[in-house]
């Protein structure tokens, strides 16, 4: 599983980069999204992590960019708050959304199971 | 006194929720990385049992992410403690540039959400303000929100006090999208918010410069 994560906190995309490489996916980290669009244009990724709001652009934007590059990439978003809207773009754009702090079972839980239905 | 409030409707508690909703974001961030932290001494924990040596200097790292973000929601809690408290008065003396650089910091995630930076600039004698120090700070909030609107990704706003021999002035440099018509003139919370406080509004489209006049 190649995973691509997208969030513009370092410390936290780093770290949630090696936790879930500890459980055997292959991950590479972005913090802007020009970094981001320039991986995805290197490497073909099953799913992209995206947070919902990041400096000078939003997720659903993002995917729209990531989308010409990856066609077919799964997404799950990630989000502070969880608001009405944020809900309707995780159901409607991508394969779910969570909601900061993170349970990373539920996070591993929703990558396999997005994965599965490709 | 509580006439001073009024007159400024809802903008104020526009304001007071704005900057919440923004504190809530900044410590929601601290704490999932907190968490990520957190988990990933788990996972090492987890590693070393199975036989994996621990990498001390990885754990030193884990341990420094720690404290880097316990110091990050301390600042964050004493600015909203700070601005918390700015209600208490309804009028006090207050040091102008400690106030604008809290609200600078209030603002800062907004401005990084329009990749704008925030700078002040500290003037070289203290400058004190008499005054409503919660409307002052709505006046720099609304000041502010208009400059992360209209300025371009990348550009530095820079907000500068000083003190002349008549009046006590805020310039706002480096906005875009200034014309000669007041932008209060478009903001009905922000011409509630300066007749409340008794402020007055110039600007400088060729010098990009927005300036408050506040006494």
């Amino acid at each position: 599983m190649r995973i691509l994560l997208v969030d513009d906190e370092t410390e936290f995309v780093a770290t949630l980069a090696e936790r879930l490489s500890f459980r055997n996916m292959e991950v590479d980290y972005a913090t802007k999204a020009a970094e981001a669009i320039e991986l995805a244009s290197r490497k073909s990724y099953d799913l992209a992590v995206l947070d919902m709001k990041m400096p000078g652009i939003s997720g659903i934007e993002l995917k729209g960019m990531l989308e010409k590059q990856c066609p077919g990439m799964k997404y799950i978003f990630l989000t502070g708050h969880g608001s009405e809207e944020d809900y309707r773009a995780g159901s409607s754009e991508a394969s779910g959304y969570l909601v900061k702090p993170i349970n990373i079972d539920i996070l591993v839980a929703r990558i396999k199971k997005a994965l599965e239905a490709r | 006194m509580t006439a001073q409030y009024d007159g400024i409707g809802g903008s104020g508690l526009q304001f007071f929720g704005k900057v919440s909703a923004s504190i809530s974001h900044e410590l929601k961030n601290v704490l999932a990385i907190i968490n990520e932290n957190a988990g990933l001494l788990e996972d090492l924990t987890v590693a070393a049992r199975r036989g994996s040596p621990i990498d001390p200097d990885r754990l030193d790292r884990t341990v420094r992410n720690f404290t880097k973000q316990i110091h990050r929601a301390d600042e964050i809690l004493k600015n909203m403690n700070r601005f918390a408290h700015s209600v208490d008065q309804f009028e006090c003396r207050v040091d102008l540039h400690d106030l604008v650089v809290l609200v600078a910091n209030l603002a800062a995630r907004k401005a990084a959400m329009g990749r704008i930076l925030l700078e002040t600039t500290a003037p070289a004698q203290p400058i004190q303000f008499t005054g409503n120090p919660f409307l002052l700070e709505n006046l720099v909030w609304l000041c502010l929100e208009l400059a992360i609107a209209s300025t371009s990704a990348g550009r530095t706003v820079t907000l500068i006090p000083e003190k002349t021999a008549s009046a006590t002035l805020l310039h706002i440099t480096g906005m875009d999208g200034l014309g000669e018509k007041l932008p209060l003139q478009n903001d009905a919370g922000l011409e509630a918010v300066c007749a409340a406080l008794g402020a007055g509004m110039a600007t400088d489209p060729a010098g990009n410069t927005l300036t408050l006049r506040l006494g």
